[in-house]
């Protein structure tokens, strides 16, 4: 494995908190984060999967996963404040993105909830030491935003499940260790009912991934079949008819507070794309007349507005509020602003001088990439229409009725 | 409830202000100006010497809210902002103001000259966008580039121009200003004037979340007891995605707002909230007045009446010019990108 060399974990930032706390988080991640990770710097090359696991598992000794997880379980103990202020200082830069964030966001908080005592020590700290690598199964051919035509199947016969089954768009599953499958467990009839959670291993006798090729030329998504697959009750999680629903309440959370680095991430890359037409002579006119003033300025708003869903919900949720489906506003306004910036900086950068200086060429290689990734914002974890839908449902309650 | 003692939740001011907003309906400017006063609604931000209570901006924001949900014909925002603004330089008339004694407002667009004769000073110029100055009594009005003037209405020189605007239930005149002579205490410093803008800019959006959130409730009851093709209209998806929309933008507004009124503010995170509330202002009542078809045409229906109020309310704040300077400021804080690392 790759070793990063990177500075201790800032002494005691157990006492910290407020603004000691950003500092502190702040310092250490500018002193570590590696030029070459940074999508912003002329050194960029996309990290290696070890060397991205060995910068992950370090910013985890920093303080800066595992946040407000319980000191029992590996995690940090603090609270959401401190979450969002680590956040905030995450996205500040230009990171990659986690190659773990299912398991950190998604399956850790609901093994968190539903998981067993014994599931609890054995599976979070190997997902913030980086041991285990988690990837998602919910999604199948006949099960896309609908997942009660899930048709994955798991048969139990005393401790041992069965799992038999196709999962698709399984992002990362190439290079996971667990992949946290929702299967039913009843009839298809049965619909949202009879699902059930294991956590499968990959290496698993009957597990196969089949990488797709996908829109940035890479292989980032799989499709993964499951043929006979046997999984221990011991990675059953939550009973098989309750553990959906509960994973349903830990995944309302979730939507409002993962990834809650987005809208500092966001406004990294609004500052890089005017640093980088400021360093060209036609581009830093043009961001000097009023037209793009104005096309940045609704960009600059987008921002704030997506800080103020997140930051409301960081207060509603500290205060102990019901937050329901608010998760999905902030989703919803946060992925269609990100497309809309994608295209401007396209259309931007494309107006750029010859010969392109290197800011400009940084700029381009990253932002191209984001402008096809942005695509697919408005997709994963509940399409644009789904959300809207989830709105119209739950937040206002709108008849169906006849 | 009458809003005198401490410890007050905004849930409070936005229950007290609503029925007063109600009782308002049918009475003249001045009526009006007593009973909100009674109420304690024209002095939420103004310092308890001048009869206010003194309390932070954030407040003013449910009671403004409210005025925009009961579509007030008063000048509550203006009331509010200048029994502050006066307190420290004319605290006589910043308490008849407070007290609803005397009727003021402000000119937002445009600015006088001012020449200095002595203890006068003597103003010439355009302003416009002042909210029922015809029944005024004191108007407050940009000097140039730096201050503000306080201006009797009945003065020499004022010509009030007739009432123009989408709003009626709020006209906005122009006034013409030829050698109008004021006391050289009526000046306000820079300072003042660019606080009572900024302030200004979120009591905006505090109006429009008021009156778009009135445009949903209505849009939402509409579309589910209007009934077509023999389904109530949210049964069709179209309907139910566009009120969701509407939904997320007036979600918008109000984190928007509670963000601009947090200890960590500034004028950016004011901006935005002003600027956010006028672009999803302006769909959601546009969008209820699309869902409610014909009805929303009539007097019956007030959703247009809220439309205007939004439009104005963005014009008046000149969400264009605001949005442009907003970028502006952006782009100029960056620094070019050296080839190393580029931002922050």
């Amino acid at each position: 494995m790759t070793v990063i060399e990177t500075e201790p974990p800032v002494a005691a930032t157990g006492d910290l908190s407020g603004e000691a706390y950003r500092v502190a988080m702040r310092r250490w991640l500018r002193a570590n984060l590696p030029a070459s990770f940074r999508s912003d710097s002329a050194a960029f090359s996309p990290p290696t999967l070890p060397q991205s696991i060995a910068w992950e598992a370090a910013m985890y000794r920093a303080g800066l996963a595992g946040i407000i997880w319980p000191q029992a379980y590996g995690g940090h103990g603090r609270t959401l404040r401190e979450h969002l202020i680590a956040n905030q200082e995450i996205g500040a830069l230009a990171m990659p993105e986690s190659v773990n964030s299912i398991g950190k966001e998604l399956a850790g908080p609901i093994i968190l909830a539903v998981g067993t005592e014994e599931q609890k020590r054995r599976f979070l700290p190997a997902i913030l030491e980086m041991r285990d690598i988690w990837c998602q199964g919910f999604s199948e051919p006949e099960a896309g935003s609908d997942l009660a035509g899930l048709r994955t199947r798991a048969t139990r016969s005393g401790d041992i499940w069965r799992i038999n089954g196709q999962k698709i768009w399984t992002s990362g599953a190439y290079r996971a260790q667990r992949c946290l499958v929702l299967a039913r467990t009843g009839p298809l009839e049965d619909r949202h009912r009879g699902l059930a959670m294991f956590a499968v291993r990959l290496d698993a006798k009957g597990v196969r991934v089949r990488p797709i090729k996908s829109i940035d030329g890479r292989e980032s998504f799989c499709e993964v079949f499951f043929d006979d697959v046997e999984v221990l009750q011991s990675d059953a999680l939550g009973a098989p008819d309750e553990g959906w629903a509960a994973a349903i309440r830990v995944l309302e959370i979730e939507r409002a507070t993962n990834r809650m680095y987005r809208a500092w991430r966001f406004e990294n890359e609004l500052r890089h794309l005017i640093a980088a037409c400021k360093s060209d002579p036609v581009l830093a006119q043009l961001v000097a007349e009023r037209h793009y003033e104005v096309r940045l300025g609704e960009v600059v708003v987008d921002i704030e507005v997506l800080k103020a869903h997140v930051e409301t919900a960081v207060d509603a949720l500290v205060n102990g509020d019901r937050i329901g489906a608010r998760g999905s506003l902030a989703k919803l306004h946060w992925s269609e602003a990100h497309q809309r910036f994608a295209a401007l900086t396209l259309e931007l950068l494309a107006q750029a001088s010859l010969p392109l200086q290197p800011a400009v060429q940084v700029a381009r290689r990253r932002f191209e990439a984001i402008y096809l990734q942005a695509r697919a914002e408005t997709i994963y974890a509940g399409t644009t229409e789904i959300q809207l839908g989830i709105i119209a449902d739950r937040i206002l309650q709108l008849s169906k009725g006849k | 409830m009458t809003l005198t003692g401490e410890g007050l939740q905004p849930s409070e001011f936005a229950v007290t202000a609503a029925r007063a907003v109600a009782d308002c309906a049918d009475l003249s400017l001045r009526e009006q100006a007593r009973h909100l006063a009674n109420d304690g609604l024209l002095g939420v931000i103004a310092a308890h010497d001048v009869g206010g209570l003194d309390l932070p901006l954030a407040l003013a924001v449910p009671v403004v809210a409210a005025a925009g949900a009961g579509l007030l014909g008063f000048p509550l925002m203006e009331a509010l902002l200048l029994g502050r603004a006066l307190q420290e330089s004319l605290p006589r008339t910043a308490e008849a103001v407070v007290s609803g004694e005397m009727l003021a407002t402000i000119a937002w667009q445009g600015s006088v000259s001012a020449a200095r004769e002595g203890d006068s000073v003597v103003l010439n110029g355009w302003v416009a966008r002042a909210a029922c100055t015809r029944e005024a009594d004191c108007l407050l009005v940009r000097i140039g580039t730096s201050g503000a003037a306080l201006v009797s209405t009945n003065s020499n020189g004022i010509v009030v121009e007739d009432a123009a605007g989408l709003d009626l239930a709020v006209p906005e005149h122009a006034v013409r200003m030829e050698g109008v002579t004021i006391p050289a205490a009526n000046i306000l410093p820079e300072n003042t004037w660019s606080v009572l803008c900024s302030d200004a800019n979120v009591l905006r959006a505090a109006a429009i979340l008021g009156s778009a959130e009135t445009c949903l409730t209505l849009a939402q009851e509409h579309a589910s007891t209007r009934r077509q093709f023999g389904r109530a209209l949210s049964y069709n998806q179209a309907i139910r995605h566009a009120l969701a929309r509407q939904k997320l933008g007036l979600e918008g507004i109000r984190h928007a707002i509670t963000r601009s009124v947090g200890d960590e503010a500034g004028a950016l995170q004011r901006d935005a909230a002003f600027l956010a509330a006028g672009v999803y202002g302006s769909a959601i009542s546009e969008g209820a007045l699309q869902i409610h078809g014909g009805m929303g045409f009539t007097w019956d229906v007030p959703v247009h009446r809220h439309l205007r109020r939004v439009r104005a309310l963005q014009a008046q704040g000149d969400a264009s010019g605001v949005l442009a300077a907003l970028g502006r400021r952006y782009v100029g804080a960056i620094a070019p990108a050296s080839d190393v690392t580029a931002s922050r």
